[in-house]
């Protein structure tokens, strides 16, 4: 196996401006009002006038032991070897929702083609392999957004005292500051 | 919840449970510099390589825009994906692909199914919206003889032209036609960044308050600004970001708590519209506690005894009673301003033009960045680092000035020719000259509008919108609409059937700006010189005509062709690419543009620091007006009075403080965020990629408030103001004052895609323009501004009403 590759969302330069979120549909031609693989989800804590905004980018976590894949009778999501994305085939898919109730975090969609989830866009033609970044990090005006090898992640965010937000036992690869 | 769309309840329980956990972090996150090479080359990939990339400039900021350069990925004839040009110096420099939201979504304008596809004729009344279909040649026609003949009747100054935001168009081609027709009433909006700049320079002359080497700058102080909204992707954003993690500290003083606000040190929720009263607080505080440079108040103020004196009246305590700010925060943000050097302040649209005392509040601005000694040092106002010359320039365009004519007014008043028929005057008319204006005479919107009801000081006969909608760009619909009727002439040249087309006797189709390729920029950067074109990405659509091409047949048909390159645009193009090493074929076939790397070895350099002696220089006795005797004792705008010397308080026309009888009755402020992220001003509300984040006309609302009238998140509510009422949709929010709401304006557009509608523009539609003050009476004196905030009730809204 390879290195495991995730996402890493700085929320201290998160500015929820929704450019990621936008470029996730164009480049991996979403129809508008159906399917979100990317949203910024926004947390607020305590009241006027002392309060808090936090917003995070998230996406499928990539999972080192993806639930998705465990659960799927028609083996059509896999892990890959080399860098550890989770796919899935859609012509494989029998849309049995079966994934969504395994993920953690609530992940898969579906639509008539099959379930929908982030790719890291593998599937609009990005070479995460030759070191290019997938279209919502590379849009992403205030390098809020970050993606590759986790080792490399971790380090990054090492000097942003950064944790894994969530943790589960299919280790997400994601991270945030 | 927050949301702003539906999300399945499993994925919403699922991500606010993770959520809690990054909000933990996010509270301990130590603000350390992170220092990690990245390598911007490999943001993003091209596609496969069946895909042909064109270049445009991203038109989502406002039509013929040269901000942001993108990349178009056209796959079979469709343009189909769009990202940032590495190559152009984009947002943080060369190599960055990035975008915002609206420039993602761009495809989708140039696809809309609402574009307009040819020319119609209006046959029904007006108001009735009953047109019939013609022609390009029958409506030049229609349009040149009716010019004509007004021009020979009431002179060339009856027609004027509607402004919309920054729009290039109309610097270039539109002023030069009305210069060649012979009118001055270029209808500028009074909300914009010229009225800011204008109030800055009768006090500072050329200095400046905003920070020119954020990484110096100790203390950033964001009043009334909105750069996660106006200008996500022009820089700004990623470098306050930067500046925070290197330690500046910021503070933020704007009533609702926005993205960047949410990552300040200090946020100051004021009431709209009352940011003139905390600015003359500050200064009370400053000068009373001795924490003003000594040296500079000395050397470099006119009059700065008198302006102490003056504030002496502007404590906390008053200041608090107008704000809604405790007392103890004003004097906390004065102090930290005072003894904080280098400070920089970033003042916006929200305080410098969208309030009737917009002009005194920037300038009381200004005197703090000048009194605590904050001019042009490093980090503190301007202070800019020398950009080396650019490695190539193009010529600038040729508006043909000279061509306005002098009258014999002009002439014995001393104004600069033309002044004296402007219909009304945005800044005074003796302001007007040269030295001071952007490119040339401006009349302000609304109060030219006007001056069709009123005859006063004679009526337009004739206007011209193109790419601007006059119920959604100014005050009060319910006017504008009735100075539409009675107008005898209303043309107008846009890509949407904006709600007031309804009254124009001619509304032609016009192309984007992706659908021709007569748009060239530059941009220079120390490492060098970028030009790019857009590049024609479609036909036009149907009948459709460039904005470009559109000026250039009414100008042949004005018989105006020897000024106007009988009608080739290349031919213009050309001339302003002549000398530049470049032509219009070598600019059509760079698909990525032109970058020129730097060979002349030449680096951006720190400035001479302090240069006052020559940034003061057009300033009365050299120096900053504290005591303003550029305007002091001189007529008005409206010629109905003389201009104040000293900085005061106004206020907004209805307010807690200054109308407490009016408040009993509508006891909450209402404003709007000027620009927002997903939309440009009234425009793109259509796009489905866009409307599916905001689907419904909004407003926020704190909870507290909310419940006291029975209102849930998502609610429907009634907002009525003494002007009018809206319905919008509540929101929940904690960031806002609970005697405060804000909205967003501008809902005209339906989007088919995702079937949702298009909401009205007058009483009982959701825009809130029409909840504002509209009387001539109450504009700021010297520039014009209006206030964009009032008082209003509210209640549920009950489905059917």
């Amino acid at each position: 196996m390879g290195k495991q590759y995730g996402f890493y969302a700085d929320t201290s330069r998160c500015i929820k401006c929704w450019a990621c979120e936008v470029a996730c549909k164009q480049w991996n031609d979403i129809k508008a009002g159906t399917v979100s693989r990317r949203k910024v989800h926004e947390i607020d804590s305590g009241t006027f006038p002392d309060t808090h905004r936090t917003f995070v980018s998230m996406s499928c976590m990539h999972c080192e032991k993806p639930a998705c894949e465990k659960v799927c009778p028609a083996g059509a999501i896999s892990k890959r070897e080399q860098d550890g994305i989770v796919t899935v085939d859609k012509d494989k898919c029998i849309g049995c929702h079966y994934c969504f109730f395994a993920c953690p975090f609530g992940v898969p969609e579906y639509t008539e083609a099959g379930m929908d989830k982030c790719d890291a866009c593998l599937g609009n033609g990005v070479k995460i392999d030759e070191g290019e970044k997938p279209h919502c990090v590379a849009t992403c005006p205030t390098k809020a957004l970050h993606f590759g090898p986790m080792d490399e992640l971790r380090e990054m965010q090492a000097q942003k005292t950064a944790k894994n937000v969530v943790s589960d036992s299919t280790k997400p690869s994601f991270i945030a500051s | 919840m927050g949301e702003e769309r539906a999300l399945s309840r499993r994925a919403f329980i699922a991500s606010t449970a993770a959520l809690g956990a990054a909000a933990a972090v996010a509270g301990t996150a130590a603000q350390t510099l992170t220092a990690y090479a990245e390598d911007d080359k490999k943001m993003g990939a091209t596609s496969s390589d069946a895909t042909e990339i064109k270049h445009a400039w991203c038109q989502m900021c406002g039509p013929a825009k040269t901000a942001c350069s993108t990349l178009c990925h056209i796959k079979d004839g469709r343009w189909v994906h769009v990202e940032g040009n590495p190559e152009a110096g984009n947002n943080y420099g060369r190599g960055s692909k990035t975008l915002c939201a609206k420039g993602n979504a761009a495809m989708q304008v140039l696809y809309d199914p609402a574009r307009l596809t040819h020319p119609m004729k209006r046959v029904g009344e007006k108001g009735e919206g009953k047109f019939e279909r013609t022609t390009w040649d029958e409506a030049y026609k229609a349009i040149s003889d009716k010019l004509k003949e007004q021009k020979e009747k009431y002179g060339p100054e009856s027609y004027g032209v509607l402004s919309p935001q920054a729009y290039q168009v109309l610097w270039t081609l539109g002023r030069r036609f009305l210069n060649v027709h012979g009118s001055p009433n270029y209808m500028h909006s009074a909300i914009c960044a010229l009225q800011r700049a204008a109030s800055k320079k009768i006090c500072l002359g050329n200095a400046d308050c905003d920070p020119g080497q954020l990484d110096k700058t100790k203390l950033y102080v964001i009043w009334g600004a909105n750069p996660e909204n106006s200008a996500i992707n022009q820089g700004k954003p990623n470098a306050r970001l930067d500046a925070i993690e290197r330690g500046t500290k910021v503070i933020d003083i704007r009533p609702m708590l926005d993205g960047l606000g949410a990552h300040a040190d200090i946020w100051v929720p004021i009431r709209p519209g009352t940011d003139g009263a905390l600015a003359l607080a500050v200064l009370n505080h400053i000068i009373t506690n001795d924490l003003y440079d000594h040296d500079f108040t000395t050397n470099w103020c006119n009059g700065f005894d008198k302006l102490a004196e003056h504030v002496k009246p502007y404590t906390s305590d008053w200041a608090a009673n107008i704000t809604g700010l405790p007392k103890e925060q004003i004097e906390e943000v004065a102090h930290l301003m005072g003894t904080t050097k280098p400070m920089g302040i970033l003042y916006g649209n929200g305080i410098g033009d969208q309030q009737n005392d917009g002009n005194w509040t920037c300038i009381a601005i200004c005197l703090i960045e000048a009194i605590t000694g904050n001019l042009d040092i490093a980090g503190g106002g301007g202070a800019k680092k020398t950009v080396p010359k650019p490695m190539f320039e193009t010529k600038k365009f040729d508006i043909l000035t000279d061509r306005l004519p002098k009258s014999a007014e002009d002439e014995e008043k001393g104004y600069f020719a033309g002044i004296s028929k402007l219909v009304a005057p945005e800044t005074p008319r003796w302001y007007q000259n040269p030295k001071t204006w952007e490119s040339g005479p401006n009349s302000a919107y609304f109060k030219a509008l006007m001056s069709i009801l009123t005859e006063n000081p004679y009526p337009l006969r004739a206007v011209l919108g193109q790419a601007s909608n006059p119920f959604g760009a100014t005050r009060q619909p319910k006017k504008i609409a009735e100075a539409l009727k009675k107008l005898d002439f209303y043309f107008v040249h846009d890509t949407h059937w904006n709600t007031s087309c309804d009254y124009a006797d001619y509304v032609l189709p016009a192309a984007t700006h992706y659908e021709c390729s007569q748009q060239f920029g530059t941009k220079n950067t120390p490492a060098g010189t970028f030009i790019a074109i857009n590049q024609k990405i479609a036909e036009p659509l149907g009948e459709s005509r460039s904005d470009w091409d559109f000026y250039m047949g009414l100008a042949q048909a004005m018989g105006y062709g020897d000024d106007f390159w009988n009608g080739d645009m290349d031919a213009c193009l050309s001339e302003q690419l002549d000398g530049s090493g470049f032509t219009l074929e070598d600019l059509r076939a760079a698909n990525q543009g032109i970058f020129v790397a730097r060979t002349d070895g030449a680096k951006a350099e720190e400035p001479t620091y302090q240069n006052y002696e020559k940034l003061f220089a057009d300033l009365p006795n050299g120096k900053v007006q504290c005591y303003n005797e550029w305007i002091g004792g001189k007529p008005n705008n409206t010629e109905t009075g003389a201009l104040g010397y000293l900085p005061e308080y106004v206020g907004p026309p209805e307010s807690l403080a200054g109308t407490p009888e009016l408040a009993e009755e509508y006891p909450l402020v209402i404003s709007d965020v000027h620009a927002y992220r997903l939309c440009n001003h009234s425009y793109y509300v259509g796009v489905p990629y866009l409307r599916e984040l905001q689907p419904y006309p909004w407003v926020k609302i704190n909870p507290a408030t909310a419940k006291k009238y029975g209102i849930e998140d998502g609610d429907w509510m009634k907002v009525e103001s003494p002007h009018g009422w809206v319905k919008l949709r509540a929101e929940y929010k904690e960031g806002i004052s609970p005697e405060v709401l804000m909205t967003r304006r501008g809902w005209w557009q339906e989007c088919e895609e995702l079937g949702l509608p298009a909401y009205g523009c007058f009483d009982g539609g959701s825009d809130s323009t029409v909840l504002y003050d509209s009387t001539i009476e109450n504009f700021d004196p010297f520039h014009s501004a209006m206030s964009k905030q009032t008082l209003v009730k509210i209640s549920k809204l009950e489905e059917g009403e």
